[in-house]
């Protein structure tokens, strides 16, 4: 009986509700037998085919081991960081479990399975291990160590695809590229924004206004120009002990979303920085800590814990904006699904598979970062 | 003696005691670190103004002949040998065009989801939240493109569909019917934007002096009174004849095609506008849901208690108050909608973007083209925040 009561109270309140039920039910009806009848009726070969291309595009096949690393390294650290900052949440893991399936559905041989199983298991060991640790005496030590590893994790990525002759910059591709890229932004341009935000909120009017032109400057035109700026006149203004092949396009894109994203970034802390108290600053500026500490230890973390979900969708936009290089011609995700029903003969005019497939994995990605950044949000409110 | 640094310094005797002052003397630091700072931002931009010496900076050669088409046209004749200037004119017109039109669309999208994810139906409120999830979620670019694909899959023009032969959907556009006149319809279009600005100025002085002279007439009334004059008016002095415009597919002698008549809504001009509009309504939705929810409960319970029913609750207690909390984050979904408008060069939509960029692959000039583009959108941005602007303090004036 419950369930009627249920169907009473919420689809058939009123005659407008039930109206809209029935609406409701047409379109989606319509919509999913639309969907349903192109999956199942589409080819999918051509990403059956492609899958590695898709994934890391021409990276040389003896050379993929790099990429493992940093995949496995990449999950070891982000599941000890969610061991030590999270309890176990039955409902968050179901949700993560069920979404990073898919991509390995569709993408997983059996010979990748292996080196998957592996990664998994060693990420939950790290995640056990630090979910257990944390309560214990060496916390402190292990924040360290996960701090430190963050330091370094940008570095040592990019050591890792270089090092001891690793591919050229040029052969790197496929949502690989993208990850890259975003990371990149994201772990450049959060401290390059946190010294922006610190910059505009400056009582020197000569730091003040240089960092409000920079942020205006970079919100203000869309990043498809910063992108052609990038591609057409950022390399007039490098050094000259940079040759053009150094700095190719992954690179100059790189700069250029790392710089944008900075921008963005500072304005969201900025929006923390207001929201702090000013008994605060004044509390601190009593007890004579000093400017650069009071930032560091009073002011800045408590302005970031308030603005971290708005932080997550910010980087959510980044990371939905490197698929802006394609324009650049760089061989990201959706180029290569734009290109391979274009060149292979065998998957002429099957576009809508790949995008299909490329939107998937974006979609992926976002919206795990959103549920994490929900999440926060939660424990944040709890806190209050 | 006045107190102040030069007093203080000398009056100290030894040399460390003299630094000292230096070293802790609060404002003396801000100058000094301001001085600091200032001499790596002269010489970073030295660095740069050297190296643009080998670039011709100026816009002239935008006076030159553009030498390419431009598909999209509104109200203009341009052709490829008008100058670079024009072409511009026109990208940024097609900018404007998809902005304003897409911002009305997203906006009333926006606000209708909005509501259906805080509707009690469940069926409503899962449908508004998976619209947001999914589309939210994935790149503005790829939707784009899938936007185009998925127009292109509209049958080819010899089995167009014909709704009741009103109107024509083809893989070469979409004709819609509408309302057309025989001459100076736009400028008729004009005088009613006028006339509507005159009224509601007149509204607002109206109801302002209400209590100084007594009116028979409501200021409603008297605002629209004098907006019908002025469309009445107009319309007889500018000889605007309206007809209804219906959208006809004809073949002629060769068997070819012909469409005619109607509002077209070309293949790229559809894509950008459903994209951006599905892609904003999103984050518009979240907008009004967050402002929503932010109101106290009670504000819906008074309104019940009073009797106002549910469609009079949302519109007179509930929307007014969250408008205010709407507004600002609103505005920045307007810019970025602007902003992105400029993706539409993957579809070829020749916007502002599209157009300095062919302008910028002709003549060379990348960085003064560039400088253009974002003083562009800089102004539409500063425009569409000023428009917001005026909107947000008439709206916390109410009842404030």
């Amino acid at each position: 009986m419950s369930t009627l009561n249920w169907i009473k109270a919420n689809l058939l309140g009123s005659k407008k509700d039930i109206l809209f039920t029935i609406l409701g039910t047409y379109s989606i009806y319509l919509i999913t037998t639309f969907f349903l009848k192109f999956i199942f009726s589409a080819d999918w070969t051509l990403v059956e085919v492609n899958r590695k291309i898709l994934l890391v595009g021409l990276f040389p096949n003896d050379q993929i081991w790099r990429i493992w690393t940093i995949f496995s390294i990449s999950s070891i650290l982000i599941s000890s960081t969610i061991g030590y900052t999270y309890n176990f949440n039955l409902k968050n893991s179901v949700f993560y479990i069920l979404f990073l399936t898919i991509p390995i559905l569709i993408f997983t041989t059996l010979d990748l399975l292996v080196n998957m199983l592996l990664i998994t298991l060693f990420s939950c060991i790290a995640y056990l291990a630090t979910n257990k640790l944390k309560n214990t005496n060496y916390a402190k030590h292990i924040k360290l160590i996960l701090w430190i590893s963050w330091g370094i994790f940008l570095p040592s990525i990019l050591l890792i695809l270089t090092l001891f002759g690793g591919p050229k910059v040029t052969l790197w591709g496929g949502f690989f590229v993208n990850l890259i890229l975003a990371v990149i932004a994201i772990l450049a341009g959060f401290p390059l924004g946190i010294i922006l935000a610190i910059g505009r909120a400056s009582s020197l009017p000569v730091i003040k206004y240089s960092s409000i032109i920079f942020i205006e400057t970079f919100r203000g035109a869309p990043l498809i120009a910063w992108l052609f700026f990038a591609w057409f006149v950022l390399p007039n203004f490098l050094p000259d002990i940079f040759s053009l092949d150094d700095i190719n396009l992954v690179i100059r894109a790189m700069i250029i979303l790392s710089l944008f994203a900075s921008a963005y970034i500072a304005e969201v802390i900025r929006g923390g920085l207001q929201s702090i108290p000013k008994g605060q600053i004044e509390a601190s500026t009593a007890l004579g800590i000093g400017p650069l500490f009071e930032m560091t230890y009073i002011v800045l973390p408590q302005a970031i814990r308030v603005v971290i979900p708005t932080i997550v969708s910010t980087f959510i936009a980044i990371f939905k904006d490197t698929s802006l290089v394609f324009i650049l011609g760089i061989t990201d995700v959706l180029r290569i699904g734009r290109l391979i029903p274009e060149q292979q003969q065998a998957f002429y005019g099957k576009s809508i598979q790949t995008l299909l497939v490329v939107a998937l994995l974006f979609w992926i990605v976002s919206i795990i970062l959103s549920q994490i950044s929900r999440s926060i949000e939660k424990k944040l409110n709890l806190g209050n | 003696m006045k107190y102040n640094i030069y007093n203080q310094i000398k009056n100290e005797k030894s040399l460390s005691g003299k630094l000292n002052v230096v070293r802790y003397d609060k404002n003396l630091r801000k100058i000094i670190l301001q001085i600091i700072f200032s001499f790596f931002l002269l010489y970073f931009l030295y660095y740069l103004v050297t190296r643009s010496f080998n670039l011709d900076l100026g816009l002239s050669h935008l006076s030159s002949r553009a030498g390419f088409g431009i598909s999209h046209q509104f109200l203009t004749d341009y052709t490829s040998n008008d100058s670079r200037w024009d072409a511009y004119f026109i990208g940024l017109v097609n900018t404007i065009r998809v902005s304003i039109v897409g911002i009305a669309f997203a906006t009333i999208l926006g606000i209708l989801m909005g509501l259906a994810r805080l509707s009690k139906n469940f069926l409503l409120n899962k449908i508004s939240t998976a619209y947001v999830e999914i589309i939210r979620n994935t790149p503005l670019l790829v939707q784009l493109i899938f936007w185009q694909l998925a127009l292109l899959q509209l049958p080819q023009i010899s089995n167009a569909l014909t709704f009741g032969e009103l109107s024509v959907w083809s893989n070469r556009g979409i004709l819609l019917p509408y309302v057309n006149s025989l001459q100076n319809g736009e400028l008729w279009v004009l005088c009613l934007l006028i006339g509507l600005i005159i009224s509601l100025v007149i509204r607002s002085y109206a109801s302002k002096h209400k209590e100084e002279n007594v009116n028979f007439f409501s200021p409603s009334i008297i605002a629209i009174s004098v907006f019908i004059l002025i469309a009445v008016s107009t319309y007889v002095i500018l000889g605007v004849e309206l007809y209804a415009d219906i959208p006809h597919l004809t073949q002629n002698q060769y068997g070819t095609y012909i469409q005619s008549g109607g509002f077209t809504l070309t293949p790229e001009f559809a894509t950008v506008l459903f994209s951006l509009v599905l892609y904003t309504g999103t984050f518009i939705t979240e907008i009004v849901r967050g402002s929503i929810q932010s109101l106290p409960k009670g504000q819906t319970e008074a309104a019940k208690a009073l009797g106002l029913n549910n469609y009079q609750t949302t519109t007179l207690i509930i929307l007014p108050q969250a408008l205010r909390s709407i507004i600002p984050p609103l505005t920045n979904q307007y810019l970025n909608l602007t902003k992105n408008s400029s993706l539409s060069v993957a579809v070829a939509y020749p916007e502002v973007f599209m157009v300095s960029r062919t302008i910028m692959n002709n003549s060379g000039h990348a960085l003064p083209m560039l400088a253009l583009i974002l003083s562009t959108f800089l102004t539409l941005s500063l425009i569409i925040s000023l428009f917001m602007n005026i909107l947000n303090r008439q709206i916390t004036r109410i009842g404030a």
